[in-house]
């Protein structure tokens, strides 16, 4: 049988010098691919299975976009995990120019790609450098951006993109879509979609792209490395995840499971004034009345009865976690979540959860 | 030396109280203040100005009762403010503030460094900084927590992948500030006083900033809102340590609340 017309077919679906470099109209989705020595990032992963869903709605393919990346293993990747196409941009003149992050150069790639391929929607994975990369771009393309979306969607009456971010400390998500102008632009909050599986028979189309970079500043300096730099010093009123001990913790050995805990967590260790008594914190890590007032995100309560002195300082916390052998113990009426046990016990087991 | 600090104000959220389960946002006070990331960013700039010799601009985007916020900049030690308010400017998305910004900044006859928020704490999009630098052709840095000056060039420790990297970027530059790494001062009572019954704000509109009614079409049109799921209440769980274990751990990460590293 001849398939060959299933071939020319397939050639005005993706008709590679035809529509794409002209520009007709805008379509397809691309995904900017951070990846760091070839590694591609899991949050750029995220993005990629989100497009794959977005495009299997609205019949285009899925692009992965690779700045400056010569080792040919991370395009297949891309390809593997769900992309149909990838593009690989760089100055063959100097090959040297996207390794090192710089927003100016990085925007002008960007740019150039997208005005002479014309994707109809561009995500990006919001980490810091996607982040920092997508308001730029999306002002030097001069369209609109949503920023930290948890949710999108395709509004197929009007083939639109919309996304959910959240406003308000992340209390409330509000909508948008961008109507008139392209490509609509938006950055996925790590963690909110899932990873796709990877396939490794899945094929796909790499192609090089030149782009001239002669004329683009690079303004920035990459002086420090991660490890040199302490991270921000972060007081406890403004942490996000707090972990506080009572006396129910008994002795040193106890506090030490909270404070592992804490580090699992991504939080920090505080306490009852019960706890700065038995000398286990500081007195600037006391949580309640007469110490500080705080509002986190996640507070986990171990082995403390929370009386009216402590809770008056975490009433304002969006999450509680308590655990306490006594259910009658006021922390655990007013706790989200209430274990009952003992906290010594129980700890050991939160922290085997954790690293699964 | 010309700095510019960027300020917005917004509803204090403090006064606002979302309750996911009844799907309704109640705004119990309706107070509007200087957003904590702003502050920061003043605070930052402030410092700058201590350390030597140079003029501080604050610049706001907003209704009438911005001028309030930017009183309050004047108080803790900006040597000018402007508002950029008009009624053409109601409706802006933060593309269109990024461009009235960027304008008024070329009016001031463009700045050394511009310092603003990194993400508000009501939108919270941080985007306005890449925008205005975009917009101006400035080197941009964002996330910083702490800045210094070194001849021409502006240097910075910024938080990059779950730690930190510095960097120096020439001047001009736009740089956003991380709210927790400035504790912003306390205007003192003269001061106080003083920006409100002598000193002056500067209204600028838009045909002030060069700006007709085809510059100023937003791009995100609001198509709703809606909430996350609620937190369970008062769920008590016994049973084994290794099951209770099992159950929190599920149940924060259903509720996205696990790696909330940092402020």
């Amino acid at each position: 049988m001849d398939f060959s017309y299933l071939d020319s077919w397939m050639e005005e679906e993706t008709p590679e010098g035809a529509v794409e470099e002209t520009g007709e109209g805008y379509r397809n989705i691309w995904v900017f691919s951070e990846s760091f020595q070839g590694q591609i990032h899991p949050n750029a992963l995220e993005a990629l299975g989100q497009a794959r869903e977005l495009a299997g709605q609205i019949g285009v393919y899925v692009y992965g976009i690779l700045l400056g990346e010569t080792q040919p293993g991370t395009a297949d990747e891309l390809i593997a995990y769900g992309a149909d196409k990838v593009l690989i941009a760089s100055d063959p003149q100097e090959p040297e120019r996207l390794v090192d992050y710089q927003p100016e150069v990085y925007v002008r790639t960007l740019a150039a790609l997208v005005e002479r391929f014309r994707p109809e929607i561009l995500l990006m994975p919001a980490t810091c450098l996607g982040s920092d990369l997508a308001p730029r771009l999306a002002q030097k393309l001069d369209t609109g951006l949503i920023s930290r979306c948890v949710k999108l969607e395709v509004d197929m009456s009007q083939r639109l993109l919309l996304g959910s971010c959240p406003v308000m400390g992340g209390e409330v998500y509000h909508t948008f879509d961008c109507p008139t102008a392209r490509p609509q632009m938006a950055t996925l909050e790590p963690g909110y979609f899932r990873a796709p599986y990877k396939d490794d028979y899945r094929s796909g189309e790499v192609r090089q792209v030149d782009v001239d970079l002669s004329e683009a500043a690079a303004e920035l300096v990459w002086t420090g490395v991660q490890e040199s730099l302490p991270a921000i010093p972060v007081p406890l009123c403004k942490q996000r995840v707090v972990v506080s001990a009572g006396r129910g913790m008994e002795d040193q050995d106890g506090f030490a499971l909270v404070e592992r805990l804490a580090e699992a967590l991504g939080g920090v260790a505080a306490g009852s004034r019960g706890a700065f008594e038995m000398g286990w914190i500081p007195e600037e890590r006391i949580v309640g009345v007469g110490g500080e007032l705080i509002a986190p995100d996640l507070y986990v309560a171990c082995g403390l009865s929370g009386d009216i002195h402590h809770y008056f300082g975490v009433q304002d916390a969006k999450f509680i976690v308590a655990i306490n052998p006594d259910e009658q113990a006021p922390i655990m009426k007013a706790a989200n979540l209430a274990v009952v046990g003992d906290a010594r016990q129980v700890i050991p087991e939160l922290l085997k959860a954790l690293s699964l | 030396m010309k700095f510019v600090v960027l300020i917005k104000q917004i509803l204090d959220p403090s006064g606002i109280l979302v309750r996911r389960d009844k799907e309704r946002v109640f705004i119990n006070r309706e107070e509007y203040i200087i957003g904590s990331d702003s502050k920061a960013a003043l605070e930052a700039g402030l410092r700058l100005k201590d350390a030597g010799a140079a003029e501080l601009i604050a610049l706001s985007v907003g209704p009438a009762r911005a001028e309030d916020a930017l009183r309050e900049a004047l108080a803790m030690g900006c040597d000018s403010a402007y508002l950029l308010a008009d009624p053409a400017f109601d409706n802006a998305d933060v593309s269109l503030a990024a461009r009235i910004l960027a304008a008024a900044i070329q009016n001031l006859g463009g700045a050394d460094l511009v310092i603003a928020g990194f993400a508000s704490a009501d939108s919270g999009s941080g985007q306005i900084g890449p925008r205005v630098a975009e917009a101006l052709g400035y080197a941009q840095v964002t996330g910083v927590f702490d800045l210094s000056l070194e001849d021409g060039a502006v240097c910075a420790a910024r938080a990059w992948d779950k730690g930190a990297a510095a960097v120096r970027a020439a001047l001009p530059a736009v740089v956003t500030v991380l709210s927790n790494a400035y504790t912003p001062r306390y205007p003192n009572g003269a001061r106080i006083m003083n920006a409100y019954r002598l000193w002056e704000t500067t209204l600028w509109n838009a045909s002030d900033l060069g700006l007709d009614e085809s510059d100023l079409i937003p791009h995100l049109t609001y198509r709703g809102e809606s909430f996350p799921r609620p937190f369970p209440v008062g769920e008590v769980l016994r049973g084994s340590p290794e099951s209770c274990a099992q159950e929190v751990v599920m149940t924060l990460k259903e509720h996205k609340l696990l790696g909330k590293a940092g402020g």
